[in-house]
């Protein structure tokens, strides 16, 4: 085994015993905190398939952006020493039966489908390149995104602005 | 695979004696700056801070940092241990991080990736979960008060940071901190983008932390904010993280603004380190001169004032490229 194997065994093991502490662990700051490790682990991961931009975008947006908004989130909710109400069983049971069954269809659908054709890339991905796709190519999926996100700001400042009016 | 295992050997090599020195230089830095803000404390009070010990009172940080090594590590009894324990390390990891990509010299990098710049601001959130992780470890309302103010400030002036930085990765057209000295061979990037400085410039103050943008550890209302519950060696980390972060701001500033390590007569690192601890001296020009802002004042600036600036900044120079 090289060095190139360990540092990518590594890098999976941080992503998933991230995502199990997420998953796992009774409080919510820990479950945060498990989050992060994984975002690390993913972008871990862009760098071993030689995206280094992808990576640090991962970094920059889902710990720097997405899960600082979570850690303000949870700042701001209720007394957090008060115990999460507990799962039925069968509802434990649904649960984990859903996301098995969709974790099991993308699986099919995509990784087993794409995974012969990612070991070769087709272009050198740089930001030149993603700007030009996302500009040229891709520009309406890119424009409906951001139309979503303009969308979704405003709804929720008028939700907002509404819960102080009802005070 | 096969790229990662090549690079055991020479670049392995260069890699472990660029991180001692940076680990060499994190150190000294500390201990200077630490002597410096007393000594500019000092003189902007009219008394003239330390000189008992050696010469100016130079070693003064020296026996500091002897007698914080000396302290018994103490934990209280009531805190959240691994996250307790945690904190003062990670704060630790975007300040390494960062010193990876910074351009010393021409010559003088550790190593010089083409995603930079997005390193280091990728890397610098990582500060505030640390400020979390020490605010909510610590089990004490005014560390949890201080961590809460620390999150809301770095969500309002993380973005004025990027928005005043991208102008100049547009003008480069590249995320390379290198190239973006080399291009400022001719002109200083601050004579084309005088306000991108100024909202970089104020920003940094405010994710550094430091008055008059304190509010996560203003020592009148919040005892010491985040690091309240810490003592001896932890403290000291958050201490030495925090005078290395308000360098390596500067260092941005200098390498994106001010020509990084060009100039004229002098060799490149002596420009660097002049141009950065000038800057340096004006942040801590700025805390002893400026009141504590209220909290409300703070995320207004940032969110009516620079956030809209910084955004018709980026709009006009986009512009201007395309005309």
């Amino acid at each position: 085994m090289n060095v190139g194997e360990i540092i990518f065994l590594i890098t999976v093991v941080v992503t998933l015993g991230g995502a199990a502490m997420a998953v796992l662990s009774g409080s919510i700051v820990y479950a945060m905190m498990g989050l992060v490790t994984t975002m690390f682990g993913i972008a871990g991961l862009y760098i071993y398939l030689e995206s280094p931009f992808l990576s640090m975008m991962q970094i920059l947006i889902y710990v720097g952006a997405v899960s600082v908004l979570i850690a303000f989130a949870v700042m701001l909710i209720g007394p957090l020493y008060r115990k999460p109400k507990e799962w039925t069983t069968i509802g434990k049971f649904a649960a984990a039966l859903g996301v098995a069954l969709v974790s099991l269809f993308m699986f099919v659908r995509f990784v087993m489908e794409t995974f012969p054709r990612a070991v070769t890339p087709s272009f050198k991905i740089t930001t030149k390149e993603i700007g030009r796709l996302l500009l040229n190519d891709l520009v309406l999926p890119f424009e409906l995104i951001s139309l979503l996100l303009v969308v979704a700001i405003l709804g929720a400042i008028m939700l907002a602005l509404f819960s102080r009016g009802n005070k | 695979m096969e790229q990662i295992g090549n690079m055991i050997g020479w670049e392995t090599v260069k890699m472990v004696v660029g991180l001692v020195g940076v680990l060499i230089f994190v150190v000294f830095n500390a201990l200077i700056l630490t002597w410096a803000e007393r000594k500019v404390a000092g003189h902007m009070q009219r008394r003239i801070g330390p000189k008992e010990v050696g010469p100016y009172g130079l070693i003064q940080p020296i026996a500091d940092a002897l007698k914080l090594l000396g302290k018994e590590i103490l934990t209280p009894r009531d805190v959240d241990k691994p996250l307790y324990y945690l904190a003062p390390m990670i704060i630790f990891v975007p300040v390494l991080v960062s010193f990876i990509v910074i351009p010393f010299s021409a010559s003088l990098l550790v190593m010089d990736i083409n995603v930079g710049i997005l390193v280091i601001l990728a890397f610098s959130s990582l500060s505030v979960f640390s400020i979390l992780m020490a605010g909510w470890g610590s089990n004490n309302k005014y560390a949890l008060i201080g961590a809460i103010r620390s999150i809301a400030q770095n969500i309002a002036y993380e973005i004025p940071l990027l928005l005043s930085l991208l102008p100049i990765i547009m003008m480069t057209n590249s995320f390379s901190l290198k190239t973006i000295v080399e291009a400022q061979n001719g002109l200083w990037f601050v004579v084309y983008q005088p306000l991108a400085f100024l909202i970089y410039f104020i920003a940094a103050v405010a994710e550094t932390n430091r008055t008059p943008f304190d509010l996560p550890e203003a020592e009148s209302e919040l005892v010491a904010g985040y690091h309240t519950e810490y003592s001896g060696m932890r403290f000291a980390l958050f201490f030495l993280a925090e005078y290395t972060n308000i360098f390596i701001v500067s260092a941005i500033a200098v390498t994106f603004f001010l020509g990084g390590y060009q100039g004229p007569f002098l060799p490149g690192i002596v420009w660097f380190l002049l141009k950065s601890y000038s800057l340096v001296f004006v942040i801590m020009w700025l805390r002893w001169t400026f009141p504590r802002v209220r909290f409300d004042q703070l995320l207004n600036i940032s969110w009516k004032a620079l956030i809209p600036l910084a955004f018709i900044n980026l709009l006009v120079t986009g512009g201007l490229l395309k005309l």
